[in-house]
């Protein structure tokens, strides 16, 4: 039975249709005009304990208000949802002790008190034990650091440190399923690294993740599961594995020769491939069909017939596969 | 009251003492009103009376109003306010908590941050200006009984104010609405024996008349202790009332909350 199963979920909302500048404004006062438009579009969405999903899409595409579904904030105008066999909106408190939710752009933290006293009270809002509270703590505290500013106030925390912090919070209470709306925007690459470990951890001790992110790296690295949403509707949802493997069909090698590269007579000499100028003049751009030659192959007839002076390989990121999701170019 | 409300509360009043500078000058604040009250209410009374009050009495309502101000404007009305506002709505549905109960508990733990200097505040005013005592120590108990009842007066008609936000999407407007009506109608401004009659009774069908009126009524021997029990028993009937009102309000609204942005 899946942890959390939605059915057809939509959710409409209604926005002030207002003309700009002062003759709209004393117009919406005296006549007031509503447009609906729907932010979540008939949503089917099934995750099973132990996955980790990721949930991307782009900006206004209705991922925080999935996030905000799921999490019982919202009540759905349409469809139904069910985590762990309950309504999290008519059952909100009971679905609250079992959920961990973090919001990257919204604090929990108490802003004019220290850290510590955020942990505190969530300690005695969801009844965790001294002995557990202690030694979650000391988990976060290895592997996010969080003793260095467990005594400082919320509101003198950098952006990374409060993120820390969040997280922790979020998780004090060892939640079954976790809900991360943006956790890693703003942060420097090393605190994103840090916390991607950290997920990446929960992920392999089995909590269940559902990871909202503009940032796909973090998807790469925590997630196994890609779910793409556009408009409020679903684009594709599946293994990120399978996602590469349906739609990176070509692989990129860049050579560096000894003199000019001669785009024209190599794009003859080795009709196979696609050949491109490089941003150097000895660079060149290579680049093939991976399910009709393996890397190997092409390495070794490239290397062997044009001794390159260097070499690199790349292959297209996931970040242009949902570029062109998100375009329209491509469908499931 | 359950671990959880007190730890609430306790936070509430720890974040209100957090700025001490802020919290210095509220008192000091407080006690200027006091002595400006004082000042032109001795002009105006003189050795006669007004209302039924004379001098005395008159000095004992006002540190009565002074000390139901400082408790009654001591919540954090902007800071629930500013949840509802900025989205942070949001994180507080994703507790275990009853919304509802937790902002209770939360508003009174900041009221109490406001007692020590409500009651310092007061006990220097009664040293120093020798107020009329309680018409007998029966009515100085039941004054202080009903003074408690400014805690759940003071959320209830604060959190129905505030819910406002999720239609106004503003609230200073509100706030200054709610402010003056609890200052005109509880007879913190003007003792309610100085007002027409026909306002005063209208002023008496409203929760704001017992945060300054009913303690000083009963302090003051004008009602008897039977009438003292009655108003006690409208403190705890409207306290009941905004409450279930709150709860009725928020249910019909989280239905339709909207919470825009990420």
């Amino acid at each position: 039975m899946p942890i959390l199963e939605a059915r057809s979920l939509t959710k409409n909302f209604r926005r002030p249709d207002k003309a700009s500048g002062f003759k709209g404004a004393v117009t919406h006062l005296m006549q007031r005009k509503y447009k609906n438009y729907t932010a979540v579009n008939g949503i089917d969405l099934s995750i099973e304990a132990g996955e980790s999903v990721a949930y991307v899409g782009p900006n206004g595409a209705g991922k925080s208000t999935t996030v905000k579904l799921l999490t019982g904030i919202l009540k759905p105008s349409e469809g139904t949802v069910r985590v762990m066999g309950r309504d999290p909106h008519a059952e909100r408190i009971a679905n609250a002790h079992d959920i961990g939710v973090l919001f990257g752009q919204r604090t929990q933290l108490w802003w004019d008190l220290p850290v510590e006293e955020s942990l505190k009270l969530l300690k005695h809002m969801y009844g965790v034990s001294d002995a557990d509270y202690r030694a979650r703590i000391a988990r976060f505290d290895a592997l996010l650091d969080l003793g260095e500013f467990m005594p400082a106030l919320a509101r003198t925390l950098s952006l990374g440190q409060r993120m820390r912090a969040d997280l922790a919070c979020a998780l004090i209470h060892d939640p079954k399923m976790v809900y991360l709306d943006e956790p890693t925007i703003g942060l420097d690459i090393s605190v994103k690294d840090r916390l991607r470990a950290f997920l990446r951890e929960m992920a392999d001790d089995g909590t269940t993740l559902l990871l909202t992110s503009h940032d796909l790296a973090d998807i790469e690295e925590v997630c196994e599961r890609i779910v793409v949403i556009d408009k409020g509707a679903i684009a594709y949802d599946g293994p990120i594995r399978q996602l590469k493997a349906h739609y990176i069909t070509t692989k990129t090698v860049h050579l560096f020769l000894e003199g000019p590269a001669d785009v024209p007579v190599l794009a003859e000499k080795f009709p196979d491939y696609d050949w491109a100028a490089g941003e150097a003049p000895s660079e060149v751009v290579v680049t093939y069909e991976s399910n009709r030659f393996t890397t190997a192959e092409v390495l070794g007839s490239l290397t062997s017939r044009l001794a390159p002076r260097d070499l690199s390989l790349s292959e297209p990121s996931i970040e242009d596969v949902i570029r062109r999701l998100y375009a329209g170019e491509l469908t499931e | 009251m359950a671990s959880v409300d007190v730890a609430l509360a306790t936070i509430s009043f720890k974040r209100k003492i957090a700025y001490k500078t802020t919290w210095v000058f509220s008192i000091l604040f407080g006690g200027w009103s006091l002595l400006a009250g004082l000042a032109v209410w001795n002009h105006l009374i003189g050795d006669g009376e007004l209302g039924g009050y004379d001098w005395p009495a008159m000095k004992a309502y006002l540190i009565i109003g002074f000390l139901t101000g400082t408790l009654a404007w001591a919540g954090s009305d902007w800071e629930m306010a500013n949840r509802i506002l900025d989205g942070l709505v949001a994180v507080d549905l994703t507790k275990p908590v009853d919304f509802q109960r937790a902002r209770a508990a939360e508003y009174m733990g900041g009221m109490t941050a406001s007692v020590p200097a409500a009651v310092l505040g007061t006990a220097a005013a009664v040293l120093i200006f020798q107020p009329a005592p309680p018409v007998s120590p029966l009515a100085g108990a039941l004054t202080a009984f009903s003074l408690l009842f400014i805690f759940p007066l003071a959320f209830g008609i604060s959190y129905l104010s505030i819910l406002t936000c999720f239609v106004t999407q503003r609230y200073l407007g509100i706030q200054w609405a709610k402010d003056s009506m609890v200052a005109f109608f509880s007879g913190m401004m003007v003792p309610l024996a100085l007002m027409p009659g026909w306002l005063q009774v209208l002023s008496w069908t409203m929760p704001f008349v017992h945060f300054t009126t009913t303690p000083a009524s009963i302090y003051l021997g004008r009602v008897d202790t039977a009438g003292a029990l009655g108003l006690i028993a409208a403190e705890a009937a409207w306290a009941v009332g905004l409450w279930a009102a709150g709860r009725l309000i928020w249910g019909g609204l989280v239905k339709k909350v909207t919470i825009h942005g990420g």
